[in-house]
């Protein structure tokens, strides 16, 4: 019996604690988020959930949206989605947001039709997945960045200029997230008239990728091509590769653009490329990456490097806040007014976070590709902002 | 002069509804439940009907780990197979949800009954890595027949609808899931007060002896997979149309993981347990997130500290109910009600 007093006792704390932060100010504006906290993605959802409120936090700094503060409101979705399904439920349900950021392409696959016909909020999320850059089908979500099929566009525009007629491969994993681009990057050979001699297919993760190495031998394809790989297999790939003693040319899209890639692969980085949307830490002369370390100095003094997943999420916060600005000095502080505020961004200037950004349906597909430096173990501009038509 | 619960006879014995206090009880419990939506925020119908899912799951996978012992790794790609059946049936014949839903628990007890065939000559540790391959190999399935199930991408399924009404809220919703948990609930406690279920419970307590006494063990432990594997499909197929899309990612090892814990954490060979398991296994994690979010505004910027932190609560949870009450929370629900019943005595 005291067992259940126990229990009971704890339920109604927690519930009461629960209650007891509900009490939210009236007069602040509410921007709700999924993050991956916890579970697989944690590396990254870590960076992202800071990225994110930063970027708001600085703008609450700056004088907040002509004046109205902004509240952040996190919830874990551990990256699996009936949990995110419930945290974003639970924020919508509990906060009414205006805007929802979330953590998977699942996610904004799963909560799509609610959005546009019932939320009615402006969405973007970790996902750089065509499907929810579609303007019919998700009027309320954008990627804020090119696509995976605009990357590997950026990519193979980038390989046509300097080597035409190259041979190109493809090496991507079995998930939505690998073969995501994999379609439009077939189209994009044809049309750029690269030949396209290899799509090698591999588990996340997978440690004997030998056939596929083989395979890729024989063809002797001038450039691969990773997708849809965080760390493994990348590594183990082209050390055979190297071993082999093929000369081929390795590129990621943007979660092979990140430090931990090229430190992980140390010397054997020598040539890799990645295309990459958004500037680095290391870019001391761009004035939005000043801010970033200033205000990281000030609230995080043990954070001494943020990584490419933060500048996905700052960059989303500064269109976030921009769009509000935009919505509310238009009097339409609601979805579709964040709507028609997002359709309105045009040359977008972020303090040098990206190039000038331009909506282009539900998207700003511009990148740059990016080249390791194994001596200073970063990664270096090799190509001006190119933009996907 | 006759007083409290006073039985005679097996029969008397084996009734669900034992006395009047049971039968009040338990109207008032089904008329909260029809209350419930209307009062109710979207995200608690959302988790209402999470739990009813789990609920039908669970008491699937209870008839065959609890009752009939047979353990089953595989549980969640049971409920794959029914969410796939349905999504394919929804968007390619343009069946209506209503018949597609039974259509893939049958399609689903078929699988059951394949996986189930080695089920007479392995026990143990083998019949579950045996599950666990066809837990494998449908996963392997779903991702790869990309002509039927669209690979990785998965298919969009159109909310339920009749005629002009569509089920496409938490709170429309919920009504679906309360009938068939009230309809798989009520089959499954009425199965075990049958032959079947007697034989059921006869293969888990000693299989030889079982066969001796005339029970046809392959087909007491085909029907087992069968019925098993058909709940899990209903399962899939409900939470096909709740979540309007269905890909791999859906159905991991993690989940039928998840089942097995109810089921243990309910209490095995209980339907009460697997209700009691569905609930905690759901609500635990939520409560504690409510719990963390509220922790995280009294202490800002203690994020990184609460949220693995209720994955360790969690954990530690389940683990303590193990100890404490190996036969799960159906035993404690017995023994608070034995304590009411026995009063003044019950120490």
């Amino acid at each position: 019996m005291k067992k259940r007093h126990f229990w009971f006792s704890a339920m109604v704390l927690a519930i009461a604690i629960a209650f007891s932060a509900f009490a939210y100010a009236e007069d602040e504006i509410k921007v709700g988020a999924v993050q991956p906290i916890t579970g697989r993605f944690a590396f990254a959802g870590v960076n992202i959930n800071a990225g994110l409120e930063d970027a708001l936090m600085i703008a609450n700094e700056e004088g907040g949206i002509n004046g109205k503060k902004i509240k952040y409101i996190m919830e874990d979705g551990q990256y699996q989605l009936d949990v995110a399904v419930a945290a974003f439920k639970r924020i919508m349900s509990r906060d009414n947001p205006l805007i929802m950021y979330g953590e998977s392409t699942g996610l904004g696959k799963a909560m799509s039709p609610e959005i546009k016909d019932r939320y009615k909020i402006l969405y973007s999320s970790t996902s750089f997945s065509s499907e929810l850059a579609d303007p019919k089908e998700n009027p309320y979500m954008f990627v804020p960045g090119p696509t995976y099929a605009d990357m590997f566009g950026i990519l193979l525009k980038y390989i046509a200029k300097e080597k035409p007629g190259a041979k190109v491969a493809f090496f991507y994993s079995d998930t939505e997230f690998g073969k995501d681009p994999i379609e439009a990057a077939r189209q994009m050979c044809k049309t750029l008239k690269l030949d396209l001699v290899a799509e090698e297919v591999a588990q996340v993760g997978s440690v004997d990728v030998t056939s596929q190495v083989l395979d890729m031998k024989r063809k002797n394809p001038d450039f691969v091509i990773f997708q849809g790989f965080v760390v493994d297999p990348v590594q183990t790939v082209i050390k055979q590769c190297r071993d082999f003693g093929m000369k081929t040319q390795f590129m990621g899209t943007f979660w092979g653009a990140s430090k931990m890639v090229v430190d992980n692969l140390g010397p054997m980085a020598e040539g890799y490329m990645a295309v990459n949307p958004y500037m680095y830490w290391w870019n001391d002369d761009v004035p939005m990456i000043k801010k970033i370390k200033a205000y990281t100095a000030k609230k995080y003094p043990k954070v001494t490097y943020r990584d490419n997943s933060y500048m996905q999420s700052f960059m989303t916060g500064l269109i976030f806040v921009e769009c509000l600005k935009r919505a509310d000095k238009a009097g339409e502080l609601n979805g579709p007014g964040l709507v028609k505020a997002l359709q309105s961004l045009k040359d977008f200037d972020s303090g040098g976070l990206s190039a000038p950004y331009t909506i282009k349906n539900n998207k700003f597909p511009v990148a740059r590709v990016w080249k390791a430096n194994t001596q200073k173990k970063i990664l270096e501009p090799v190509s001006d902002w190119i933009t996907v038509e | 002069m006759r007083c409290g619960d006073f039985k005679e006879s097996y029969r008397e014995d084996e009734e669900i509804f034992q006395s009047l206090f049971v039968r009040i009880c338990l109207a008032v419990l089904f008329v909260l439940l029809i209350i419930t939506p209307f009062v109710a925020s979207s995200y608690v119908l959302y988790i209402m009907n999470l739990i009813g899912i789990a609920i039908i799951g669970a008491v699937g996978l209870n008839l065959l780990t609890g009752f009939t012992g047979q353990i089953s790794l595989g549980h969640a790609a049971f409920v794959g197979v029914g969410g796939y059946a349905t999504a394919i049936l929804v968007t390619r014949l343009d069946m209506p949800f209503w018949f597609a839903m039974p259509i893939a628990g049958f399609v689903s007890a078929g699988m059951g009954l394949i996986i189930g065939i080695p089920s007479l000559r392995v026990k143990g540790l083998y019949l579950c890595i045996a599950t666990l391959a066809a837990q494998f190999i449908l996963e392997f399935v779903f991702v790869h027949w990309e002509s039927m199930t669209h690979g990785i991408r998965g298919i969009n399924v159109p909310a339920p609808r009749i005629g002009d009404f569509v089920f496409d809220t938490e709170k429309s919703y919920y009504f679906i899931t309360l009938v068939l948990v009230i309809l798989t609930v009520g089959f499954a406690r009425n199965l075990v007060r049958t032959k079947w279920g007697r034989a059921f419970v006869a293969i888990r307590d000693r299989d030889l002896a079982a066969e001796i006494i005339g029970i046809n063990l392959f087909r007491y432990k085909l029907a087992a997979f069968a019925l098993s594997s058909f709940f899990a499909g209903i399962a899939g197929s409900l939470w096909v149309g709740f979540i309007k899309v269905v890909t791999p990612e859906h159905f991991p090892f993690s989940l039928s993981i998840q089942y097995l814990a109810m089921v243990i954490v309910g209490g095995l060979g209980s339907v009460l347990g697997s209700i009691f398991g569905a609930i905690f296994m759901t609500l635990t994690p939520e409560l504690l997130n409510i719990f963390v979010s509220s922790a995280k505004q009294l202490f800002p910027g203690l994020d990184q500290f609460f949220i693995p932190l209720k994955e360790i609560i969690f954990g530690g949870m389940i683990v303590t109910f193990l100890v404490l009450e190996p036969h799960g929370l159906a035993e404690i629900w017995h023994r608070i009600k034995n304590f009411f019943l026995l009063w003044p005595f019950s120490n």
